[in-house]
């Protein structure tokens, strides 16, 4: 009789030990960004002919949705700006002098990464969790856009169990096209308690033979405050940097 | 021996691979001196239009104009704790079949300290932007004019104090910014603001409401007549955004002359407006669309007026058009416009390439300039430029008027 209530309880307890979906985004997203960050990285786009374009790239975020990107290389670019404010995101450009308002889909680097790859808010600020599934030992999270703004309708998220970081993502149009495969690989530890992967790999069959990379060189904690995050600030975004 | 190649090869190879997607960060730590800046080549023929007004008024006597020029822009920063001295300078050379030129100016030379994000102070020459059109900008009452057919090109600013406060909310309005500015004018200092001895006042109060940019501009009397306006921007969609600017402009002069010659100046004020869209299809091209009502401007009957004169076999008429002729000179001096550009990314699977097709056209006198041109950035640090222009127009309209009927451009530029 006490085997089977001590089954019993387990039984009850067990929903509550396993992780729901929403709470594995959640961790996922603070796994790959902590809520207040500054961070390093370089964008390789790959042609089929196998020459290359590198960007350098600045990135502040603060919260869920505040993003801003400045491009350090290369030169023809330095000095660029991009900022993302939820579903609103803007350019500016040092000798136009002004920002611009620019959309998700397009792409600030050309290639295969689009402005909402580069300029990434939490899954959770766009994205609801519409099924998990296990799938060997990674968990498999379908998500589904909150909104029609968001760049891509639908997300299957494999998501390793261990780690609570993201192994790969295929992004889906509303259609059911898959626009893009993201691949999340070399997971390094940058410190501070930041251990996520260190390069991201896109492939999409709409650019058959080409190839996108993301390599993080840095990040670290930092905390900003708000007006960072605004078109009059944008200019000055390089003067964050120590 | 074939072992020993086999492996040096894996080793090459695996080396390869390892170097292929890495990154130094520490290549790009921050540097209190930083330096930048392009050197452009330009080379660009004119058809030249000899019906034309303006080609008479120029004095012009020749099919075709070739002209080659060559540009240094020169970007530089120092920073020390809160205070960072930004220039941005320019030099000019440029040859043609009439005439040789140079110049040097500094577009940007200001002092800056930013205590805090939310608050910077300026001083010095700086170009300040204001407004939301692509094309134009009616509301930008503290810069020098934009040029619709190049609207990426630098322009110089204006010496001036000016200071930036930002403030951010929760709520529907997340963010208030406040701009205000001071621009002495005087003989020897921003004359081509307007009239001297004057200290003159604007200011710019910018809010970020609903996901919607909204500024409200103004501009005090002084070197200029008083003048306000408002502008705003927001995506109705993700790949869909509109805009919007509408000016009044106090007390503004205006010269003209009638097809007797007589020159005479009104006094009024005056609206300008602009309403625009930018639109992003399925296959990447972007559409900006744009109307403008330059309040400003002249109407069909004065343009033709005038565009008449500068015709006439009268010298005395001729010389009257020509004395006059700066004010109708300046780059769209009509009253209603469409701006119309299509630009398509990356078509037929070549990236980094850019093709675009840009109309601007007088509604009144329905003449049009046509501007074909493709761009090349997929070299590092080389942007390739071929651009072509095609003008039409009635007689005295104002393209079938313009000195040139068509223009060829190829520009190369070089970053580093």
């Amino acid at each position: 009789m006490k085997k089977v209530f001590a089954w019993l309880l387990c039984l009850c307890a067990l929903p509550a030990l396993a992780l729901d979906g929403l709470e594995i985004l959640k961790k996922v997203d603070r796994n790959l960004e902590p809520e207040s960050s500054e961070s390093l990285r370089k964008l390789i786009n790959v042609e089929p002919n196998g020459q290359k374009k590198e960007f350098v790239l600045y990135t502040v975020r603060k919260g869920r949705d505040q993003v801003v990107g400045l491009f350090l290389a290369p030169e023809s670019d330095k000095g660029r700006a991009t900022l993302r404010q939820g579903d609103n995101m803007w350019l500016y450009i040092p000798e136009v002098g002004k920002p611009m308002r620019i959309t998700s889909m397009q792409s600030v680097t050309g290639g295969v990464f689009n402005n909402a790859d580069i300029l990434r808010i939490d899954y959770t600020a766009e994205y609801n969790v519409e099924a998990l599934a296990e799938d060997r030992d990674q968990h498999l999270l379908t998500l589904k856009a909150k909104t029609g703004e968001v760049a891509y309708d639908k997300l299957k998220m494999w998501v390793d169990r261990k780690a609570l970081l993201p192994v790969t993502i295929e992004c889906y149009a509303a259609s059911g096209m898959l626009i893009k495969t993201l691949h999340f690989k070399d997971v390094k530890d940058f410190g501070g308690g930041i251990r996520r992967p260190a390069t991201i790999e896109t492939d999409s069959p709409l650019y058959k033979g080409y190839k996108s990379v993301m390599i993080y060189g840095q990040i670290k904690k930092r905390e900003f405050q708000d007006e960072v995050f605004t078109l009059n600030y944008l200019p000055r975004v390089g003067d964050l940097r120590k | 021996m074939k072992r020993i190649f086999a492996l040096c090869a894996c080793l090459i190879a695996g080396m390869a691979q390892a170097e292929e997607f890495s990154f130094d960060s520490s290549a790009f730590e921050k540097k209190p001196f930083e330096f930048g800046g392009y050197l452009e080549l330009k080379a660009d023929r004119a058809w030249l239009n000899p019906s034309g007004s303006f080609y008479k008024l120029n004095g012009l006597d020749r099919g075709t104009l070739d002209r080659n020029t060559a540009t240094l822009k020169l970007n530089a920063k120092f920073t020390q704790g809160i205070a960072s001295l930004n220039l941005r300078g320019a030099a000019e050379a440029r040859r043609d079949d009439l005439a040789r030129e140079r110049n040097e100016r500094f577009d940007e030379a200001y002092v800056s300290l930013k205590p805090d994000p939310s608050f910077t102070l300026d001083i010095g020459k700086i170009a300040l932007k204001w407004g939301k059109g692509y094309a134009w900008n009616p509301v930008g009452f503290v810069e020098r004019p934009k040029d619709p057919n190049d609207v990426e090109l630098a322009r110089e600013g204006f010496t001036m104090v000016t200071a930036d406060f930002i403030r951010n909310f929760d709520g529907d309005l997340k963010t208030v910014a406040f701009t205000p500015v001071l621009i002495p004018v005087g003989s020897g200092h921003n004359s081509d603001f307007g009239q001297p001895n004057h200290i003159n006042a604007a200011a710019k109060l910018y809010l970020f409401y609903k996901d919607t940019d909204i500024d409200f501009t103004w501009l005090g009397s002084g070197s200029r007549t008083a003048r306000f306006g408002v502008d705003f921007s927001r995506n109705l969609t993700s790949n869909f955004e509109i805009h919007g600017e509408w000016a009044r402009i106090r007390d503004f002069e205006q010269r003209s002359i009638d097809a007797a010659g007589n020159v005479s100046a009104t006094t009024r004020d005056v609206t300008s407006a602009l309403v625009g869209l930018r639109y992003l299809t399925e296959n990447d091209t972007t559409w900006i669309a744009e109307f403008f009502r330059n309040g400003t401007g002249y109407t069909e009957s004065q343009l033709a007026d005038f565009l008449s004169l500068a015709d006439s076999t009268n010298p005395a008429l001729f010389s009257k058009a020509r004395q006059i002729s700066p004010s109708y000179a300046r780059a769209n001096a009509g009253r209603d416009y469409l701006y119309l550009r299509a630009s398509q990314k990356e078509p037929f699977d070549i990236v980094y390439f850019t093709p675009s097709l840009t109309l601007i056209a007088n509604l009144a006198d329905k003449s049009w300039s046509l501007t074909p041109e493709l761009l090349y950035t997929g070299i590092t640090n080389l942007d390739l430029r071929l651009r072509a222009s095609w003008l039409h127009g009635d007689a005295y309209s104002e393209f079938g008027e313009k000195q040139n009927k068509r223009r060829l451009e190829l520009l190369a530029r070089f970053y580093f």
